[in-house]
């Protein structure tokens, strides 16, 4: 079965080239299908995969093979209950944002051939990401998203701003590759004391055989380049302008799964490769978070766009999950786990709806798609309120758990973590909690209720068939929580060390 | 049976619903679901009414991390009687919804959200875990907002049900940390383990108070006590069967329920129960004072409702279990009674306002009578339930006042006997602005129909023949919870002595000013007690104002600081290279320290750095 995973991420990145040979002139009318073909064996793979290590304790499907021996570097992959919930998440987000190209969805400068083909190549860096088990292949991986994100905003963007989304596309390349430099000098570091990149060795080790002094400058680095990706407060500044520039499938792909990528980051690679320079970090990473979550809440509140409001929301929201990461404990850390698939699925529905209010009234603008949506689009309308309440943390929704587990892994951080800093940092998060809750109602009462202000369209059957699985999950996860955790907590206990 | 099913029916029936649209049975479909849940609800509950037994189901279990959440459900005597109040209001309404919607378009979504509430508040009762308590209590939460917000179109609909959200989720986030207390405090989420450890001393003083104080910030805001009171009134413009269902019998009752839930915790923490006893004994005296200025008939019993919950929590505050729990079912009784009168009396004249009432006392006669009976228990008027279980608060407090000379005990008291003065008068003057004197409105053609008219009488029955209760203490109290009787005879006739004149009184300046509303003679006091003392307009200037100039703030900051960010990354590409040749010099730290400096550089500082 060690097949598998090789199989996961290759099959994207070989469906990516269909597109590309296809005869040119009809290249573009097939290629929304020739996706949902390739994304669809892809997330069968996946399920295949998570049949495979479902439930079951410790690193499965792993494969091993020598690279380029003379740098150390292996192909190393395997699958864990940290990993496997957000493999199935991107396949399932791909999956569904192929759909959505489908009768006409796609966007309006044409290209879907380029469009599709970068989207699996994408899926492809964003796969590899969660399956690597070797720090140089973790990074390929890391930066192999990039080039594609680029396109995706720069080329199907807004095309109402040419040269802004231009600019929020290099932006947001900028910052992260300059991220991702400083994560590359974390793992050479971490390589010139242990002498390996092997994620598992590494973790084992817990940090044995390096330096504190290393250490605390192995977590900077690699800290500080996942916290760009998070993103982590003040360094999401590059997220509002991508988001509100990318297409929907960008932003569903964005949000959905590449912010995963850094906080799947610290839990794979910062929390225990280098324990002890995390520990001395945490504390700071707890307040950054804490300020991030009201500092996102705030700026949803008093914004006029849609699509910027899911993106600010998306950084209170990271903000819980890096509460948890930095309470360093089991708990918080399934909270983040947790909050991360849920984060996934929800602000993937937002997305998806903001997208659909953009192809209805040419803007995400508050003012311009008016009121009374209730009346106008009621099934869409119905998504939206739902997907506001699951996103502001309704307890029975799936937003609910991973945040109230991130508070609690902060209410009572691991041993050696100053408590009061933590206690300060729950608190401030649950005044983001409220916060959350009068932006989300605010929305709901300026674009849902009210008059209805002009006839509107109604969900077409391909929206509601991407829609109604994201719905239908997040009651799902919010009802049978249980389910994620118990793949999570097993797997996080090993990577903590068994607790406390 | 397990009691799950009191919690799956209603949600099965929300779905069914759903799924019929707006198609004409909907409604009945809805009251059948109503009806299939008070059988289960009466299987799973009777046996346990009045018995000292408990039964825990345990449905599954979650990994958190520390403990594990335990999905469980236990029914014991309390569960047992708010399982019947819960699924029997619902039931009534879902009935009386049938007639009251018939012409809606929305009423498919309005009939789902009752069943869900349904579901919510069945989870609330049964939960034998704080978690799957919470639950329930924000979905509950969550229909309430919908439900208040049923006529989108009002503005009014819409902002009642902004407040009423966003103020129980102020006091949910406290409520969260109690349970967080609570939990680290005995390593398990179970109620059941709290009160055991609260009882046996495991649970420290000082435990038990952080965790009820946090505890009752939920509290507050879901029973809308003093300081988070000024959501109920305003959540009025909803349907008047969910201002019945929810914002009198059930919803608003739970936190009375959490707190006799949770009685043994509270016991270890008389710092928690003086706190509850300042907010009930504020709050129940502001309330009913609030009540007399109205004019608008749901909104008075709006504001008797959140005087009548303080006189709840009145009791529990002085360890008067049997009593808080005995008003809360008898409230719970007479207080959905009067709303769906109330709404019988809009159904035939189109409006709430009493200004445009009087005089309806013929062409409405159940729904007078009817009323008539839940006025007198609002005012406490015997025989009637009301009368009974305000005694044993009154009671329970009294004693507390003159055999331990508390303080506590002394304020409730005095608050409680004052409220009982100001209840009376409100009542009479509404009873009297609706039903008697000349009609200043549109008289109506008709009385309601019988789908709407049967819960009216089976209620007045029920809080007719409440009282016998008092009879049977161990109906309420079946644990033996609190000392000494539910009936006080000497303070029985004290009480209704002043209620009597109270009553006389106000009906004399009724009789004086002709007719019209009696509340006139305060002057300039009513217009203060009219306009709530300005709560509203303080937490607007207070708390909603300075927020949004912050976010304000923090968008304006994020905008200009784009822009430096882009050149401020330029500049970190710079060191980058700077770095680069530094290691090629072979110099590792010196250039980790210098790629970590600009890193932190670039996100901390360029945003003011580079203007």
């Amino acid at each position: 079965m060690s097949w598998l995973l090789p199989a996961l991420v290759a099959v994207p990145a070989l469906g990516a080239l269909v597109p590309l040979v296809w005869p040119r002139a009809e290249a573009d009318r097939v290629a929304p299908a020739v996706g949902v073909a390739v994304s669809g064996a892809a997330f069968v793979v996946s399920l295949v995969v998570a049949a495979a290590a479902w439930g079951r304790d410790g690193m499965r499907l792993e494969s091993e093979a020598a690279w380029i021996p003379s740098l150390d570097v292996f192909w190393r992959v395997g699958v864990d209950g940290v990993s496997l919930p957000l493999v199935l998440l991107t396949t399932l987000l791909t999956l569904l944002c192929m759909v959505s190209l489908l009768r006409g969805g796609g966007p309006e400068c044409g290209g879907e051939r380029n469009l599709v083909a970068t989207l699996l190549l994408l899926e492809t860096g964003v796969l590899g990401t969660f399956v690597a088990l070797d720090l140089v292949l973790f990074f390929l991986f890391f930066e192999v998203v990039l080039i594609p994100m680029w396109f995706v905003i720069a080329v199907w963007g807004d095309r109402h701003d040419a040269a802004g989304r231009r600019r929020a596309a290099t932006v947001f390349l900028l910052l992260t590759v300059i991220g991702s430099a400083l994560m590359l000098v974390g793992f050479l570091l971490v390589h010139a004391e242990t002498g390996t990149f092997d994620l598992l060795v590494l973790a084992e080790r817990g940090g044995l055989g390096m330096s504190a002094q290393t250490q605390l400058f192995a977590a900077l680095a690699i800290g500080l380049g996942l916290a760009v990706k998070a993103p982590m407060w003040p360094l999401h500044i590059w997220l509002p302008d991508a988001h509100a520039k990318a297409p929907t499938v960008g932003s569903v792909l964005l949000a959905g799964v590449l912010l995963k990528m850094g906080t799947y980051g610290f839990v794979r690679v910062w929390l225990p490769v280098v324990p002890d320079g995390a520990r001395q970090l945490a504390p700071y990473l707890a307040c950054l978070a804490a300020v991030g979550i009201v500092y996102g809440s705030l700026a949803c509140l008093a914004q006029s766009d849609f699509k910027r409001l899911v993106a600010y929301s998306s950084v209170g929201h990271m903000g819980f999950v890096l509460l948890g990461i930095a309470s360093m404990t089991p708990v918080g850390v399934n909270g983040a786990l947790v909050a991360n698939i849920a984060h996934g699925l929800i602000t993937g529905l937002l997305f998806f709806l903001a997208g659909a209010l953009k192809d209805r009234y040419d803007s995400a603008e508050l003012t311009v798609i008016g009121r009374g949506l209730y009346a106008r689009s009621p099934r869409l309308a119905v998504f939206l309120a739902v997907a506001a309440f699951a996103s502001l943390g309704l307890p029975g929704l799936a937003g609910f758990w991973g945040e109230m587990l991130a508070l609690l892994g902060a209410f009572d951080p691991a041993e050696g973590l100053p408590r009061v800093t933590f206690l300060v940092c729950m608190v401030v998060g649950g005044v983001g909690a409220v916060l959350t809750a009068a932006y989300f109602v605010h929305v709901v009462r300026r674009i849902c209720q009210g008059e209805p202000a002009s006839p509107g369209t109604e969900a077409t059957s391909v929206e509601l068939a991407v829609w109604a699985p994201l719905l239908v999950l997040t009651v799902l996860l919010g009802v049978v929580p249980g389910v994620l955790l118990a793949v999570t907590d097993p797997a996080v206990q090993t990577l903590l060390g068994g607790g406390r | 049976m397990n009691p799950a099913w009191v919690i799956a029916l209603p949600a099965v029936g929300a779905l069914v619903v759903l799924g019929l649209g707006t198609r004409a049975a909907t409604g009945w479909v809805g009251a059948a679901f109503g009806l299939v849940t008070w059988l289960a609800g009466l299987w799973v509950a009777l046996p346990y009414v009045g018995s000292a037994e408990s039964e825990r189901h345990v449905l599954g279990e979650m990994a958190t991390g520390v403990a594990p959440i335990e999905v469980a459900l236990t029914v014991d005597g309390l569960a047992a009687l708010l399982v019947l109040l819960a699924t029997t209001v619902a039931f009534l309404v879902l009935l009386y919804s049938v007639s009251y919607l018939r012409d809606e378009p929305r009423r498919a979504t309005y009939t789902a959200l009752v069943l869900l509430f349904t579901t919510a508040m069945a989870t609330v009762v049964l939960a034998d875990d704080l978690f799957v308590l919470l639950v329930g209590w924000e979905v509950m939460g969550a229909c309430s907002y919908f439900l208040i917000g049923h006529y989108w179109e009002r503005p009014d609909a819409r902002a009642g049900a902004v407040k009423a959200f966003l103020l129980t989720r102020l006091g949910d986030i406290g409520f969260l940390f109690g349970i967080f207390v609570l939990g680290t405090a005995t390593g398990s989420w179970s109620i059941g383990a709290a009160n055991e450890s609260a009882a046996s001393g495991a649970m420290s003083t000082s435990q038990a108070t952080v965790a009820m104080l946090l505890v009752l910030c939920g509290v507050v805001g879901k029973s809308a006590q003093f300081p988070l009171h000024t959501w109920l009134p305003d959540a009025m413009p909803g349907p008047t069967p969910i201002s019945a269902l929810i914002h009198a019998a059930t919803m608003v009752a739970a936190g009375v329920y959490l707190v006799a839930r949770l009685d043994d915790v509270m016991a270890a923490s008389p710092v928690a129960r003086s706190v509850l006893a300042v907010i009930a004994a504020v709050t129940m005296l502001g309330a009913a004072l609030f009540a007399v200025a109205q004019d608008d008939l749901k909104r008075v019993l709006a504001w008797s409702t959140v005087s009548q919950l303080a006189y709840m929590f009145a009791a529990l505050a002085v360890g008067g279990y049997a009593a808080g729990v005995y008003h809360l079912l008898s409230h719970g009784a007479f207080k959905a009674l009067l709303f769906l009168a109330a709404g019988s009396v809009a159904h035939a004249i189109g409006t709430t306002a009493m200004t445009e009432m009087g005089g309806l006392r013929r062409a409405l006669p159940v729904t007078f009578w009817t009323m008539t009976v839940g006025f007198a228990a609002l005012a406490g008027l015997p025989p009637v339930v009301g009368f009974f279980s305000k005694d044993a608060v009154l009671g329970v407090v009294s004693e507390e006042a003159f055999q331990h000379a508390s303080w506590q005990g002394w304020l409730l008291l005095v608050s409680g006997l004052l409220t009982v003065v100001v209840t009376a008068a409100y009542s009479i003057r509404a009873w009297l602005l609706v039903f008697c004197g000349e009609a200043r409105g549109a008289r109506p053609q008709h009385e309601a129909p019988w789908s709407m008219r049967a819960p009216l009488v089976l209620l007045a029955l029920a809080s007719l023949a409440g009282g016998v209760l008092v009879l049977t203490p161990d109906l309420v109290d079946p644990l033996g919870r609190t000392e000494g009787e539910l009936v006080h005879p000497v303070l029985a006739a004290v009480t209704t002595v002043v209620l009597l004149v109270t009553l006389l009184l106000t009906y004399a300046e009724w009789w004086r000013v002709d007719g019209l509303d009696p509340a006139e003679r305060f002057g300039p006091t009513r217009r203060l007690l009219h306009r709530e003392l300005g709560f509203d307009r303080a937490y607007d200037l207070g708390i909603a104002l300075p927020t949004w100039a912050l976010a304000r703030t923090v968008v304006a900051t994020d905008r200009d600081v784009v822009e430096p960010y882009v050149r401020g990354a330029g500049t970190g590409a710079r060191w980058l290279g700077l770095g680069l040749r530094w290691l090629q010099r072979g110099n590792v730290q010196v250039y980790v320290t210098a790629v970590v400096a600009g890193g932190l550089l670039l996100g901390l500082g360029a945003g003011w750095l580079v203007p």
